[in-house]
C-alpha cells in the first residue's frame, strides 16, 4: 500500500478520519501465539469431569421409524443416560420460516447419519457400546440422491408440505432478457455441474454442555461460529427461558460457514446434561463432523449470454438446481444467493434467474465460504472465456467492456459504493505478464483468468428484531486498561484483532493496553456471528464507535486539565496534548483517572446498524444478496496439464482483492490466500461422494483437499477503493477471492490443452476422460476432412 | 466402536525370538511398528486385538548391512524417513528411495517401517470407514461380511494392495526374510503376496518380516506414483520400473501397486535393443501393463482411469531411464 492510499483513507473514511497510525500495518492476529504454541483451549480440550456423549446414527437414508427400544443400553452398567426423539419435540433451523429439522428424529428420517437417539456414559467404550444396544426399526422408503430424481413426478416427498421435493423455487427477471439477447452478436449456452464439497475445517465438531438443576440452568460451549442462534436454538428446544441459558465460545479451530447455524450435536448434548443433571462433553469424530455437514450443494447451472462483436454483455439466463439434503438449513438463502449475485460483479442491465433448492437423502447442506454464489460464479466466468475466444477478443478486454461505475444500485437493488475492479484487473494482468505470455507457452502449460465479489456483511439478518446488527462495549478502569466486549466469534479469521486494532487507532493507545474479551453471552454484548463476511464491516464500525465514545469523556477530562476547549485537545502516543503544543503532555493513564473521577469506571457502547439504502430490492427474497459494500476479486491461474496421468499442476496464482481498505494487511493477505486455496480445493480436487447415501469420503483421506505439496505461490495484491461506509473504508476480504479460482483453472485448462471442462471438480480422471473424447473428435474431423478431399 | 482405541496390552520384546514368542501365546496378537496403518485400523474397529506385540525396541530389525552378494539387506523395522534419506540406496536403487518419499506424508514416514509398508493392510472404499458405515452397509467379504460389494458376483475380496514399497523392491528383486516359530525362511517378494485381498499376505501365525534381501543393482530404476495429491494419498497405481543391462540389450523389470490385491510384477521380457523401434517398443510394454492390471471400483477414482494412466506412466518412466523423452 502506497502513501497515496492512506492519504485516501484519512479523507473519505466515513467512520474515522484519523486512519493510519495503528491501522494498516501488518499485525500479527492477537490470538496467534496462544494458537501455535499450543496453549489455546478448544472445546475438545475442555472434558475434564463430563461425561462421554456418542450419537446413534440412521443407517438408513429414508424411512419411517417403527420402533426404537433403549432399554438395554440404558441397563448397561456405566451408561447415565439415553435421550430419543421423544425428549424434543421442538424443531430448529437457522431461518425462522424453515425450521424443519429435530435434534434426533422423531417419525421419519432423511438421510443416512441422521442422529437417532444419544446416551451419555462414564468412557467411550461404555458409550460405544450403548448405541450398538440400541434397538431401531425403520421402515425403508425410496431415497433420492439427485436433485432429478427426487423432481420426478412419482418421488415420495421427503417433508410432506414440500411438494415435489423443492424447497424454494426462485424466479427473478431485471430488465427485458429477450431484447438484450436480440441485441447480442453471439448468445452462448452451456451447462455446469459443480460438486458438493464440504468445509473439512481442521477442528472437529465438539460441545460440553453443563446443567445446573439447581438453579435449572445450562452452559455451553461450542465450536459454534454464531453462539447468539446456538443459544436461541438451545432454549427453544430446550424450551427453557433464553436467561436461563449460557453460551460460551472457546477458540475455534475454522468454521467457513459449517457452524453458522446451530446443529444438531449443540442441542443433544444440552439434552443429555438436563437428563443427567451434570456435564457432557460431545465429541464428533472425522466423519461425523462431515455427516454434519452444510457443506456447498450439488450445484448444476444452465447457463446463457449475449454478447456484442465487442465484449458487451446483454442478457443473462441462468438456471441453477441444487441438491440441498435433507432438511431446510441456510437453503433459501443459498438459491437466493446464487442468482441476486449474478449482479454487482458487471454492468449487466438483463438478468433472468431461476433456482430450485430441491431436497435429497443425504446429509443437509447450509453456508460454506463464498455462500451460494461460487458454482454460478463458476459457470458465468467459464462461459464468459469461451465467448471471448470465439469472437476473438481477449479475457480482460471482455471484462472491461462490462464494469460497473460506482456508485450504484444494480438492475435488483444492490448497493455499490466502491468498484476496485478495474485496479484488480491491471494489477494481475500486468504482474501475470498476461499480455506478453499468453497464448505463447508451450502445449501443456497455460494462463486463465476470472473475476469474482462477494457481500460484506447481509444488510438484513435472517432474525431481523430492528435492533442494530452489531454492538461493541468498552470499559477502561482504574488501572489504565481497556476492555473490549464483543461477541464476534473469531474463527481464525481475525476478528479480535480487528477490534483490538480500531480500539487502539481511535484512542490512540498500544495494542498491549487493550483486551478484547469474546463470545460469552453472560459477559458480552449480542452479535449475530461470523458469517456472510460482516465482521470487519458491522463490528469494526461498532468498535470505532465506542472508542469514539470512550474518546469523548477522555478528551473532556484532558481539556478541563488543560483548561482548553475539548475542540484543540489531540491524542496519539499514549498521550493526550493541546493542538500544536509541545508543553503540557498527559499521559494516557493520568487523563484515565481524570476522567473517572467524574463518573468512575466507564462504560461506553458503540453500534452498528445497516443503512435502508443497502437491505436490497422490494422484491421477494430481495433482501439476500444485500450489503453495504462488495469486494472484488481478479486473478490469473497459470497451469501444467501432465496428458498421460491427467494431473495438474498449479505453478502459480496472481490475485488483487479490492478490499476497500486493508485494516490489517498481513491478515487481509492471508484471507486472500486462504481463498485461493479453498478455490484451488474446490477446483482440483474436493469433492464428496456418497455411495446409496454413506459417505464414502468421511476421512480426510478420502476427501481430497490440496497438502501443501499442492500449494503454488500465490502473489496477493491489495487493492483499497476505500469505502465511504466501510470501516477506515474497509470491506470484506476473506471470501471474495475464493469463486474465481475454479474458473480461472478451468480457463487456463483450456489454454493448456485445449478441452472445455464443464465438471468440477478436474480430477486426474475426468480430464483424461475429457482428453480421450477430445482426440477422438479430432480424429474423426480429420478422417471427415480427409473424406471431403 | 467407532474411533474410540479399545483396550489392549502393549508387550514391548527387545529381540525377535521374544517378538515370536509374544506372537505366538496370544492367537489374537499383532504386531505393530510404526502403528501408521494399524492404529488407525483398531481405531475404525477394522481388527481386534488384546494384545500389540511392539517390534521398536528390537535394534536387529533396524540395521542395514551390505549383503554377502554385494547387494544389500535393510532391516523391517527401518523408517521410511531413513531409507529415503540414506544415500546408498538412493545411489543403488533409487526406485526405493523414491517409493519411500512417495508414501502419506512427512511425519508418518518418521515412524512407518518398511515391514509395515510391505504387510500393509489392503484397502478398499466399503472397508477403510467407520464400523458404523459397515454396519449400516452389512459389512463386507473382508471382514465380518459375506459379499465383495466392489464384485458381489465373486468370491472373493477385491481390495487392493496400496504399499509404495513393494513394487520397488520387487523391480530389484528382492527376497524378503521371515522369521517365525519354525525358524527363518526367504522368498522372493513377488511370492509373498496372494491375489486375495482379505488373505493377501504369506505370513503364517506367530511370524514377521524381519528385513528385505537386495540382490546387486545392474542398473537404474525410478518409482512413479498416480494420486490426486502429491502428498497423503495412497496409490491409485504406482509403477517401479528397473533396468537390466545384458548384451542382447536392455530388459525392464516392471512392477505395480494400487492395481489388484497384491503387488504384481509384469511379464515384459522384450529388450531394448539399438535396433529396436523405441516408439513401438514401449508402446507394447504400455500394453503388456494395460493387460497385466485389472484395478476396481476399490475407490472413488475410475479403475479405467487407473488402467490407463499407469500404463503411460510405466512407459514414460522406462524412457526416462533409458534416456529418451517422454
Amino acid at each position: 500500500m502506497n502513501v497515496q492510499d492512506k492519504d485516501r483513507a484519512r479523507d473519505r473514511s466515513g467512520a474515522w478520519e484519523n486512519a493510519g497510525r495503528t491501522v494498516g500495518k501488518p499485525m500479527p492476529l492477537v490470538d496467534g501465539v496462544e494458537k501455535v504454541s499450543g496453549r489455546a483451549r478448544y472445546t475438545a480440550d475442555l472434558a475434564e469431569d463430563a461425561l462421554t456423549g456418542r450419537i446413534l446414527r440412521s443407517p438408513v437414508s429414508h424411512g419411517r421409524i417403527v420402533r426404537i427400544d433403549t432399554s438395554a443400553a440404558e441397563a448397561l452398567k456405566g451408561v447415565v443416560a439415553v435421550v430419543t426423539g421423544a425428549d424434543c419435540a421442538m424443531t430448529y433451523g437457522v431461518i425462522p420460516i424453515a425450521m424443519n429439522e429435530y435434534p434426533m428424529a422423531r417419525d421419519k428420517v432423511r438421510y443416512r447419519g441422521e442422529p437417532i437417539a444419544a446416551v451419555a456414559a462414564l468412557d467411550a467404550e461404555t458409550a460405544a457400546r450403548a448405541l450398538d444396544l440400541i434397538e431401531v426399526e425403520i421402515e425403508e422408503l425410496p431415497a433420492y440422491y439427485i436433485a432429478a430424481d427426487s423432481r420426478a413426478p412419482d418421488a415420495v416427498l421427503l417433508h410432506d408440505n414440500k411438494a415435489g421435493n423443492i424447497e424454494r423455487e426462485v424466479h427473478h427477471t431485471f430488465g427485458d432478457v429477450a431484447e438484450g439477447f436480440r441485441e447480442a452478436d453471439l448468445v452462448a449456452e452451456d451447462s455446469f455441474d459443480c460438486a458438493e464439497i464440504n468445509h473439512a475445517m481442521m477442528e472437529p465438531h465438539a460441545a460440553l454442555a453443563e446443567y445446573d438443576p439447581e438453579w435449572e440452568r445450562l452452559t455451553l460451549h461450542s465450536v459454534t461460529q454464531v453462539p447468539f442462534y446456538v443459544h436461541l436454538m438451545l432454549a427453544r428446544c430446550l424450551e427453557m427461558d433464553s436467561s436461563r441459558v449460557r453460551v460460551v465460545k472457546p477458540y475455534v479451530g475454522g468454521g467457513f460457514g459449517a457452524r453458522t447455524e446451530t446443529l444438531n450435536f449443540e442441542i443433544i448434548a444440552a439434552l443429555l446434561a438436563r437428563k443427567v443433571g451434570g456435564k457432557v462433553m460431545m465429541k464428533l469424530s472425522r466423519e461425523e463432523s462431515f455427516l454434519t455437514h452444510r457443506g456447498r450443494p450439488n450445484t448444476q447451472v444452465k447457463l446463457k449470454i449475449g454478447m456484442t462483436r465487442d465484449g458487451r454483455i446483454t442478457a443473462t439466463e441462468c438456471e441453477a438446481v441444487m441438491s440441498g439434503g435433507a432438511y431446510a438449513g441456510y437453503g433459501i438463502v443459498t438459491i437466493l444467493y446464487a442468482g441476486a449475485l449474478l449482479h454487482g460483479l458487471y454492468d449487466i442491465p438483463n438478468i433472468k434467474y431461476d433456482g430450485y433448492r430441491v431436497y435429497t437423502n443425504s446429509p443437509p447442506c447450509g453456508a460454506m465460504r463464498g455462500h451460494g454464489t461460487v458454482d454460478v460464479r463458476h459457470a458465468f466466468e467459464s462461459l464468459l472465456d469461451r465467448m471471448a475466444r470465439q469472437l476473438g477478443l481477449d479475457p480482460f478486454a471482455v471484462r472491461r467492456a462490462n464494469l460497473l461505475e460506482a456508485p450504484l444500485f444494480t438492475a435488483n437493488g444492490l448497493m455499490v459504493n466502491s468498484y476496485g475492479l478495474p485496479e484488480c484487473l491491471d494489477k494481475v494482468e500486468k504482474a501475470s505478464g498476461w499480455a506478453e505470455r499468453k497464448g505463447k507457452l508451450p502445449k501443456g502449460r497455460g494462463l486463465g483468468m476470472a473475476c469474482s465479489h462477494y457481500v460484506s456483511g447481509a444488510a438484513k439478518p435472517v432474525h431481523w428484531t430492528g435492533e442494530p446488527h452489531a454492538v461493541v462495549a468498552m470499559k477502561l478502569d482504574f488501572d489504565g486498561s481497556v476492555t473490549v466486549l464483543t461477541g464476534a466469534s473469531d474463527i481464525g479469521q481475525g476478528s479480535t484483532t480487528i477490534v483490538a486494532l480500531a480500539a487502539a487507532e481511535v484512542l490512540g493507545i498500544e495494542m498491549g493496553r487493550i483486551r478484547v474479551v469474546t463470545n460469552d453471552s453472560v459477559i458480552t454484548p449480542k452479535d449475530n456471528g461470523s458469517y456472510s463476511s460482516r465482521v470487519t464491516f458491522m463490528v469494526g464500525n461498532a468498535a470505532i464507535e465506542a472508542a469514539k465514545a470512550m474518546r469523548a469523556k477522555l478528551v473532556a477530562a484532558a481539556a478541563k486539565k488543560l483548561e482548553v476547549a475539548p475542540e484543540e485537545i489531540e491524542c496519539e502516543g499514549e498521550t493526550f496534548f493541546v493542538a500544536g503544543s509541545s508543553q503540557s503532555v498527559l499521559p494516557f493513564h493520568d487523563v484515565a483517572i481524570a476522567a473517572l473521577a467524574e463518573e468512575g469506571t466507564i462504560n461506553v457502547k458503540g453500534t452498528f446498524s445497516t443503512p435502508i439504502e443497502a437491505q436490497g430490492g422490494k422484491h421477494r427474497g430481495g433482501a439476500v444478496g444485500s450489503t453495504m459494500g462488495f469486494s472484488y476479486g481478479a486473478q490469473v491461474v497459470e497451469v501444467s496439464v501432465d496428458e498421460d496421468t491427467g494431473q495438474i499442476a498449479v505453478e502459480k496464482v496472481w490475485v488483487a482483492l479490492d478490499c476497500g481498505y486493508a485494516i490489517n494487511p498481513l491478515a487481509v493477505e492471508g484471507q486472500i490466500e486462504g481463498s485461493v486455496w479453498m478455490g484451488m480445493g474446490q477446483g482440483l480436487s474436493e469433492e464428496t461422494h456418497y455411495i446409496k447415501g454413506l459417505p464414502a469420503h468421511g476421512n480426510l483421506t478420502d476427501y481430497r483437499f490440496p497438502t501443501i505439496a499442492e500449494s503454488p505461490p500465490i502473489d496477493v495484491q491489495i487493492v483499497e477503493s476505500i469505502d465511504p461506509l466501510g470501516p477506515f473504508g474497509a470491506k470484506e476480504a476473506g471470501e471474495g477471492a475464493l469463486s474465481g479460482f475454479p474458473p480461472a483453472l478451468v480457463n487456463a485448462v483450456a489454454d493448456a490443452v485445449g478441452v472445455d471442462m464443464n465438471a468440477l471438480p478436474l480430477t486426474p480422471d475426468r480430464l483424461i476422460e475429457a482428453l480421450t473424447k477430445l482426440r477422438r473428435a479430432n480424429k474423426n474431423r480429420r478422417a471427415e476432412t480427409r473424406e471431403a478431399v | 466402536m467407532t474411533e474410540v482405541l479399545p483396550q489392549f496390552k502393549i508387550v514391548t520384546p527387545d529381540c525377535v525370538e521374544a517378538a515370536i514368542a509374544a506372537l505366538a501365546g496370544a492367537p489374537d496378537a499383532r504386531a505393530c511398528a510404526g502403528g501408521t496403518d494399524i492404529v488407525v485400523a483398531l481405531r475404525k474397529g477394522l481388527s481386534e486385538t488384546g494384545t500389540l506385540v511392539d517390534l521398536t525396541g528390537i535394534a536387529a530389525l533396524r540395521e542395514t548391512a551390505t549383503g554377502a552378494d554385494g547387494g544389500m539387506v535393510i532391516g523391517a523395522g527401518v523408517t521410511l524417513a531413513a531409507i529415503e534419506r540414506m544415500p546408498e540406496i538412493g545411489e543403488r536403487y533409487p526406485a526405493i528411495a523414491r517409493a519411500a518419499a512417495a508414501v502419506a506424508g512427512p511425519t508418518h514416514r518418521e515412524v512407518a517401517t518398511l515391514g509395515g509398508n510391505l504387510c500393509l493392510d489392503t484397502r478398499c472404499v466399503y472397508y477403510n470407514q467407520s464400523h458404523w458405515w459397515r454396519k449400516s452397509n452389512d459389512f463386507c467379504l473382508k471382514y465380518r461380511g459375506d459379499t465383495c460389494h466392489v464384485a458381489p458376483q465373486g468370491n472373493r475380496c477385491r481390495a487392493a494392495f496400496s504399499g509404495d514399497m513393494a513394487p520397488a523392491l520387487m523391480a530389484h528383486g528382492a527376497e524378503i526374510e521371515i522369521a517365525g516359530p519354525d525358524g527363518t525362511r526367504r522368498l522372493p517378494l513377488a511370492e509373498f503376496y496372494h491375489e486375495d485381498g482379505a488373505a493377501h499376505l504369506a505370513l503364517n501365525p506367530g511370524e514377521i518380516v524381519v528385513a528385505a534381501h537386495l540382490p546387486p543393482a545392474g542398473g537404474v530404476s525410478d518409482y512413479a506414483k498416480i494420486r490426486v495429491r502429491g502428498a497423503i494419498d495412497f496409490p491409485l497405481a504406482g509403477v517401479a520400473v528397473a533396468t537390466e543391462p545384458g548384451s542382447a540389450g536392455t530388459t525392464f523389470r516392471i512392477a505395480v501397486t494400487g492395481t489388484n490385491s497384491k503387488p504384481l510384477l509384469v511379464d515384459f521380457p522384450d529388450a531394448l535393443t539399438g535396433e529396436s523401434n523405441a516408439d513401438a517398443f514401449f508402446a507394447a510394454m504400455q500394453k503388456a501393463v494395460q493387460k497385466a492390471v485389472s484395478p476396481q471400483r476399490t475407490t472413488t477414482i475410475a479403475p479405467h482411469y487407473r488402467r490407463l494412466s499407469v500404463s503411460a506412466l510405466t512407459a514414460r518412466v522406462a524412457r526416462g531411464l533409458v534416456g529418451l523423452a517422454a
